[in-house]
């Protein structure tokens, strides 16, 4: 290839790249214009959300998750491979625009920073947005490091945004100590497996996995070691136990508002990012489907340390039992993914529903359920990788499928913790508090609030007729399909168990008799920050009415995902 | 073990210094009480996959060329320098705002959140 050749190629592949790329862009673009406007005086009176709030809309028209109603989306790789876009990309940018438009409304409406940090929070939201959707679409050992730094560092200086509080400041030192020591762990885990392998491209390292004359070559402990990193890495953005220590610690500290950002924003791209990275490594593109694993795993219950580490142990010596199958290290890393997930996933959901027991502050109770969540969300992926390892080419699909049922549940999560998320900093401006009991007797002063709350906790729950039912009974039966029947009983107890420290919410809303220090609280459905809680508590309500279309987007989605 | 002493410098001399330099910042991380004690063993984490990247990206040091990941692993470690150094700004900048709130920066002393 000559250098003409080169550059001509360069210049097309990055040309029709950009055109996939124009949301992303755009955010660069506002990121960029919100800067430049407080340099400028005169300028400098544009308010600053209205610019966020343009530049967000314009990003989430131009990557229009609507086409997905209308069918797949053709996977394709932008950016010589550093990218991929398809169906989850298109879903997942869109979830995450449309969420930090939502978010920017709400720091207005709960009037979260004052006019002169009114810039601050909106180029710190729509920086992290920007490495969100990046998240999302990593393809590439090094776009993944980056797009979770990219999406961490503006969130660090979110939970340290109010500067003179004492526990925000604490929140934000634990949080980036924390970040940053999980994000150089996984750094260590990503180069050993780009050495190991040979690549730092997620289909050209799947491939390799799955190529029998290389699976001799492979060293197999470095590639356990740097996978469990990578986890490390992925479970710190996911709050999975065990690294969970920062979620209810910075939750508390940081305004209810960023908490509500970290628990459904973050969320989300970590889930994208896990679906990335598991169906990643596990499905080479265009074979290595029937593997010769024939005993179903049953997913581990006992959730003891050293149970983990014999489950380790075992996955180390199955990989190297393995190596002469026809089908590579596929098998083995698939089992490896699966184990992994499952046990994780178990871990934190049973923690995070039982740690939400004692609570008495309301942000740390929602932070357990955002653990307990994330638990829940991780179980369709390890479902969607046994599918695959287990059965023939046909079942690529119930392979999709199962990941569809992930992102639903992140869809309906976004509207239920959101809703959540407001109606407790709406609270603390009006009683002054996030403790749990100073909310007693507010049913008899402010009604309409209290009923939105009791809908979204009741959603939280899974109860039917609710939004929160319809994810749970995706992804319960995605577990079905997966036959990965262990973690379905231990879905299922944990969401009983969540039962009651919801409900304990919703009595001391409504049946204690309020506290004679606190003075009358009553705020109206008909006020501002009423209207926009009836707005994200509308869905989580009507969605039981028309879910087709959102199911429908999320299958299409993930249809050109498994092949 | 002696093998390596005596055999010439290659990929595995290359990757010990790495591992050594990833413990020691593992290390650090965990037992310094300074909160800039921590950021340091982050750095030296942080350096210690950039040996690493670089070693596995060099052309000279490869087992096999075929599996290298070549100039991959160079422009990676390019880019973990700049990020290092943009999370270190940030981290110090949410150091400095805690010692201002605590008058310390001993991260023992950040022990209000809890429960």
């Amino acid at each position: 290839m000559n250098l003409l050749e080169l550059f001509t190629d360069l210049l097309g592949n990055t040309e029709s790249s950009l055109r996939l790329f124009l949301p992303e862009l755009i955010l660069c673009g506002t990121i960029l214009v919100l800067l430049a406007l407080r340099i400028f005086s005169g300028l400098d009176k544009i308010p600053s959300w209205i610019v966020a709030l343009a530049g967000s809309g314009l990003a989430l028209y131009y990557a229009a998750p609507w086409v997905l109603l209308e069918g797949t989306v053709k996977s394709q790789e932008i950016f010589t491979g550093m990218l991929l876009y398809d169906g989850v990309t298109v879903f997942f940018r869109g979830l995450l625009l449309f969420f930090a438009i939502l978010f920017i409304l709400l720091t207005r409406v709960t009037e979260l920073v004052q006019s002169e940090d009114d810039a601050d929070i909106a180029t710190l939201v729509l920086g992290a947005t920007l490495g969100m959707c990046l998240m999302a679409s990593a393809n590439h050992l090094l776009m993944i490091f980056m797009a979770v730094e990219m999406a961490s560092v503006p969130s660090y200086v979110m939970a340290g945004m109010l500067k003179s509080r004492r526990r925000s400041s604490e929140a934000a030192l634990k949080y980036s100590v924390y970040g940053a020591g999980t994000a150089g762990v996984m750094l260590y885990g990503i180069s050993l497996i780009a050495g190991v392998v040979g690549s730092c491209h997620l289909p050209t390292i799947a491939a390799s996995l799955a190529d029998p004359s290389l699976a001799s070559q492979l060293p197999t402990m470095p590639l356990v070691l740097g996978g469990l990193m990578l986890a490390v890495g992925l479970a710190f953005k996911l709050s999975a136990v065990p690294f969970h220590f920062w979620c209810p610690d910075v939750f508390e500290g940081a305004p209810a508002e960023v908490g509500g950002f970290l628990s459904v924003a973050s969320k989300a791209a970590a889930m994208a990012l896990l679906v990335r990275v598991a169906v990643g490594f596990a499905a080479p593109a265009g074979g290595g489907v029937d593997v010769a694993s024939s005993e179903p795993i049953v997913a581990p219950v006992v959730a003891t340390a050293a149970f983990a580490s014999q489950v380790e142990g075992a996955v180390t010596l199955t990989a190297a039992d393995t190596a002469a199958e026809p089908d590579g290290l596929l098998g083995s890393v698939r089992y490896f993914i699966v184990v992994l997930i499952a046990l994780v996933s178990a871990i934190t959901c049973t923690f995070g529903n039982l740690a939400a027991y004692g609570q008495t502050n309301i942000k740390r109770l929602l932070a357990y359920s955002t653990i307990a969540h994330a638990g829940y969300m991780m179980m369709p992926v390890a479902a969607a990788i046994h599918i695959l390892g287990e059965a023939a080419a046909g079942y690529s699909a119930a392979a999709g499928d199962a990941v569809a049922s992930v992102l639903l549940y992140t869809a309906i999560y976004l509207f239920m913790n959101l809703g959540a998320f407001a109606i407790v900093a709406i609270l603390r401006n009006n009683v002054g508090s996030e403790e749990i009991r100073d909310y007693a007797g507010l049913v008899q002063t402010s009604p309409g609030l209290v009923i939105c709350f009791a809908l979204i906790l009741f959603s939280l729950i899974g109860l039917p007729p609710l939004a929160g039912f319809v994810g749970k009974y995706a992804i319960f039966y995605a577990l079905v399909e997966g036959n990965l029947i262990s973690l379905l009983i231990v879905g299922g107890l944990n969401t009983a168990v969540s039962l009651f420290f919801y409900l304990r919410v919703i009595k001391v809303m409504t049946i204690d008799p309020p506290p004679e220090d606190r003075g009358p609280v009553s705020l109206s459905l008909i006020s501002l920050p009423g209207i926009y809680v009836t707005l994200i508590t509308a869905p989580v309500l009507l969605l039981i009415i028309q879910w087709d279309g959102l199911v429908r987007m999320a299958q299409a989605a993930c249809r050109a995902l498994v092949q | 073990m002696l093998s390596l002493l005596s055999e010439p410098v290659g990929l595995s001399h290359y990757l010990i210094v790495g591992a050594v330099m990833f413990v020691s910042g593992a290390v650090c991380m965990a037992t310094k009480r300074n909160a800039l004690g921590v950021l340091m063993g982050i750095e030296l984490v942080l350096n210690g996959a950039n040996v690493n990247f670089v070693a596995f990206g060099s052309d000279f040091l490869a087992r096999n060329p075929n599996y290298g990941i070549g100039l991959d692993g160079h422009v990676i470690a390019l880019f973990v320098i700049v990020l290092a150094a943009a999370e270190a700004a940030v981290a110090l900048a949410i150091v400095l705002n805690f010692y201002n709130n605590h008058a310390t920066i001993d991260v023992d002393k950040a022990d209000e959140l809890k429960g």
